[in-house]
């Protein structure tokens, strides 16, 4: 079966569904977490600024959570396609707050707390570099539907690791800072090559062109391209053997996810299935 | 953090004129364009943006430069009453 041709049989969508997720999750995360900067950002500019990437992530996450509602819906249903936009609405939300928490996909590196400035900064580009190559990637994706969301979605996403890059730049830069960046980036490293954990189903999901490339491939293109760059800030790359931290593709939540999730989900907990 | 303000301007459309829009803070150019972005034209209300380290604003404002102490409403075209002239002409040709 093909994807491209085939996006919306029986079958494709349950194939394709750790992928969409796995894409969908880690935007969501990421942009909860980041999002608790509001307010407290180091200075109003930059305030309004990662709050804003921080929405466009959870936008992201909504329109991919959307490709994996749609596929559903037309893989169980004989009818034509009509759901309404407010019935759409609702199975996204539930499959973003009302799954149990070893249904997410998401990696550790993006479940983690903001932690400070310069640990944000850190994860941020870690997770920004990746999903960088990842995109590129999935963007020539044999499932037209992602391709066609990818292709928005990077749009904005050139804007996001411009602004990371020069976050990275500035603090590498600052003597006050580069102690703190390094050590982040030191902690997160084993998380920043778990993000590249095999998904499930993933000789299928490559073989049917859905990815073009395997998770491994894009790791090593991915760690050539950031060795190179933070080599130019006398940065040096994970130490060769460090073990990825994975399960997070698997449903493995991370130390801290309990007390993170029960504050997303508080609020659609309390009336599963509303309208907002 | 050692901040500079950056005065931002605006343009709508193409070819329209560049509007000031207000200005921001930031600690160097490459955020203040960040920054310029996030806070007028994130939702598409601009095709333009200028982003001008207030530093480099020449400002004048001396009073015996742009307040002239003599009438010069000679110079200006409300010096000829033209509005009247035009109204009355109007009127006239309106009337015949």
């Amino acid at each position: 079966m093909h994807p491209s041709t085939h996006a919306y049989e029986h079958g494709t969508d349950q194939l394709l569904r750790p992928l969409l997720l796995s894409l969908a999750d880690d935007d969501f995360m990421l942009g909860y977490r980041d999002s608790e900067w509001t307010g407290i950002a180091p200075m109003l500019e930059e305030d309004i600024a990662m709050s804003s990437v921080s929405q466009d992530e959870i936008g992201h996450a909504r329109a991919l959570y959307e490709i994996s509602v749609e596929m559903g819906r037309r893989a169980t249903s004989d009818e034509e396609y009509g759901g309404s936009p407010k019935t759409i609405a609702r199975e996204v939300d539930a499959l973003a707050y009302g799954r149990e928490k070893t249904e997410y996909h998401s990696s550790w590196l993006a479940e983690h707390h903001r932690g400070d400035w310069a640990f944000t900064i850190a994860r941020r580009y870690l997770y920004e570099t990746a999903d960088e190559v990842r995109l590129e990637a999935l963007s020539g994706s044999a499932c037209t539907p992602l391709a066609n969301v990818l292709t928005k979605v990077r749009r904005e996403e050139r804007y996001h690791t411009m602004h990371l890059r020069t976050w990275l730049d500035r603090l590498a830069a600052s003597p006050a800072a580069r102690p703190r960046l390094l050590a982040a980036l030191h902690s997160l490293w084993p998380d920043a090559l778990g993000f590249w954990e095999e998904l499930e189903g993933e000789d299928s999901l490559v073989a049917s062109g859905a990815m073009p490339l395997s998770s491994e491939a894009m790791r090593e293109r991915w760690l050539t391209r950031i060795t190179a760059e933070l080599e130019e800030h006398g940065i040096s790359g994970p130490d060769a053997g460090l073990t990825p931290r994975t399960g997070g593709r698997r449903g493995e939540r991370s130390p801290g996810f309990e007390e993170f999730w029960a504050e997303v989900t508080q609020v659609y907990r309390l009336h599963p299935g509303a309208t907002w | 953090m050692d901040m500079h303000v950056y005065e931002v301007f605006q343009q709508q459309k193409e070819g329209g004129a560049l509007v000031h829009s207000g200005n921001i803070q930031a600690p160097d150019d490459r955020l203040a364009i960040h920054y310029a972005r996030e806070l007028y034209g994130r939702r598409g209300e601009s095709v333009r943006l200028w982003v001008i380290p207030r530093d480099h604003v020449l400002e004048l404002t001396d009073p015996d430069l742009l307040k002239p102490p003599f009438d010069r409403s000679y110079r200006s075209v409300e010096g000829y009453r033209l509005r009247d002239k035009l109204a009355s002409v109007r009127a006239a040709r309106e009337g015949s």
